[in-house]
């Protein structure tokens, strides 16, 4: 198969870039492993106060499939269920499909999401404990109900919406709370980093007082409501959050049956005293998410550790050009965002390929460069509370890479 | 415990019901739902023993990273069934503990 260009990840960058890339008369084929394109927009599932009023809900399952028509009708290749294992010099795809070997093409984009970070706590390998990703794709995706009394750890972004959708869909969310503090959980048992955090989501929920303490807990202020916190104050759409408790057992014979709790200090240290065991049957572990960046291995491109974005992901330009010419990245591999702005920079990525052959001009990528600002801007969910002064820090490697003499190979 | 309830039962009765067997019960279930959620449906969450110490397994990450959820499919040992769809007449069994036999909690 010969083909313009060749997108691993059929997420929201994916299939936007693939849209552009098609409009434009590049022949484009997209490759995901899934069994359908999408990628994490088709658990997405939850009401955006950003969006206009008459139709607040965010419906990624059906955003997808628009996405996909389009992409299919301008005449865009998706093949799933195939992953790609080996990328040849300028360029030569092996994937594993039953009938298509090989992809000849010019150019690549690497859009291949992220991927959720593990977060052990005792017990976490009984059956009924699963992970935030997991509770999302089966409640929104697959429509199962994946318990009937769920208590979730680890409180983020990402665990507080999931949180929200399920109750929504009718499961009995009892509440929110901190893993047991180790040196694997890190920031993730420290009341006062989580609850700082949580000034990320305030856009997401309604709620008047947690909108009150997502704008003003930071610094000495959360000291002092961290103190009171202890009568768990916080709800989020009638979900406990309960900062100063953390699980340390997941009990349970053949399968979950409840939880061991202790409250903490407002360090994050687990006090002497009370215990508590809360009847459950299912566990949400939430650990945060990671760049997935395994396919930059196949083509050798720069990688660069960015703590800011999220982690360790290829060494990019602002217009999202890697270290390997012909090489463009899209999406959650250059650093943990929402899917809007996955959308917007998959836009950029295309467009940037473009420019590079001359196809579009420079004011039309420009263009694209403000969509993703604007996208971000527009985004319900702040994953990284630093995204922009990591993204700074990128351009700032990327000059200095230039700079050192290195070209782009 | 308590089976199914379907977020959106609307969608999901647009699929076809099919029957598999999963380690000898006949089950119903929907073509091509993955068959992680039909055993769900079916209140069953235990999908595996591990091969070391016999313990029981279900699914973790539901997107195909953790190998949690395996199982024989028709003869396949080690499908990950939160990605393999369900057909038709499928034939799925645990995966076991390897070598005595007995299950960790029966021994
Ligand atoms: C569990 C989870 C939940 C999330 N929930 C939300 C949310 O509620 N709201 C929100 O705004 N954002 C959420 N996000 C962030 C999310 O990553 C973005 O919203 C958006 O989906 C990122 O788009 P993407 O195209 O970069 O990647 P993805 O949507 O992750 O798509 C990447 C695709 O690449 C495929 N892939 C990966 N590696 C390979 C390979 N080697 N070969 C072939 N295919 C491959 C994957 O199967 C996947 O389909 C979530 C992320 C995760 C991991
Ligand atoms: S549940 Fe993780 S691979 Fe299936």
């Amino acid at each position: 198969m010969k083909v313009d260009v060749v997108i691993i990840g059929a997420g929201p960058a994916g299939i936007v870039s693939s849209i552009e890339l098609a409009k434009r008369g590049l022949k484009t084929v997209v490759i995901d492993e899934y069994f359908k394109p999408g990628g994490r927009l088709l658990g997405q599932l939850y009401e955006d106060p950003n969006l206009p009023k008459e139709n607040r809900q965010w419906n990624g399952k059906v955003i997808a499939s628009q996405l996909i028509d389009e992409a299919v009708a301008l005449g865009v290749t998706f093949i799933c269920q195939t992953t790609v294992w080996k990328i040849e010099e300028s360029f030569i795809v092996y994937i594993t499909d039953k009938d298509i070997k090989e992809i000849h093409a010019k150019s690549i984009i690497l859009a291949t999401g992220a991927l959720e970070k593990a977060l052990p706590v005792p017990g976490w390998t009984k059956v009924g404990v699963i992970s935030v990703g997991a509770a999302q794709t089966f409640t929104n995706l697959h429509n199962v109900k994946v318990g009937e009394r769920i208590l979730f750890v680890g409180i983020d972004p990402l665990s507080i919406s999931v949180a929200i959708e399920m109750k929504n869909s009718g499961i009995d969310v009892l509440g929110m709370v901190l893993p047991t503090p180790s040196t694997l959980s890190g920031f993730k048992s420290d009341p006062k980093t989580i609850l700082e955090s949580l000034a990320l989501v305030s856009n997401l929920a309604p709620n008047k007082l947690f909108r009150f303490f997502g704008k003003f807990v930071k610094g000495k202020i959360s000291s002092i409501t961290l103190s009171i916190l202890k009568y768990n104050l916080i709800k989020i759409n009638g979900i406990p959050i309960f900062l100063r408790k953390a699980v340390t057992e997941i009990n349970g014979v053949h399968e979950v049956e409840s939880v061991t709790i202790r409250e903490l200090s407002t360090k994050g240290e687990i006090m002497q005293g009370k215990v508590e065991t809360l009847v459950v049957d299912t566990v949400c572990i939430s650990g945060g998410l990671l760049p997935l960046v395994d396919s930059t291995q196949l083509v050798n491109c720069k990688l660069v550790d960015i703590p800011e974005i999220g982690g360790i992901v290829p060494l990019h330009n602002k217009y999202l050009k890697t270290t390997v010419n012909g090489v463009y990245v899209a999406g959650n591999i250059t650093g943990i965002e929402g899917a809007k702005v996955a959308m917007a920079q998959g836009k950029l990525a295309a467009l940037s390929l473009l420019n590079d052959l001359q196809l579009v001009e420079q004011a039309e990528l420009l263009e694209a460069y403000d969509l993703v600002e604007e996208a971000r801007k527009a985004s319900p969910i702040l994953f990284q509370p630093d995204i922009r002064k990591g993204r700074n820090i990128m351009q700032e490697k990327w000059e200095e890479y230039c700079a050192s003499g290195s070209v782009v190979s | 415990m308590k089976p199914v309830n379907l977020t959106n039962q609307v969608e999901v009765e647009q699929l076809k019901k099919v029957s598999f067997i999963f380690n000898g019960k006949c089950l119903t279930g929907y073509k091509g739902q993955p068959i992680a959620a039909a055993l769900f449906a079916n209140g069953i969450r235990t999908i595996r023993y591990c091969e070391v110490t016999g313990e029981p397994r279900g699914i973790f990450c539901g997107i195909g990273h953790c190998f949690e959820c395996r199982a024989t499919v028709n003869g396949i040992p080690s499908k990950r069934t939160c990605l393999t769809l369900l057909e038709e007449g499928m034939i799925v069994s645990s995966d076991k503990k390897i070598g005595s036999g007995a299950d960790f909690y029966e021994s």
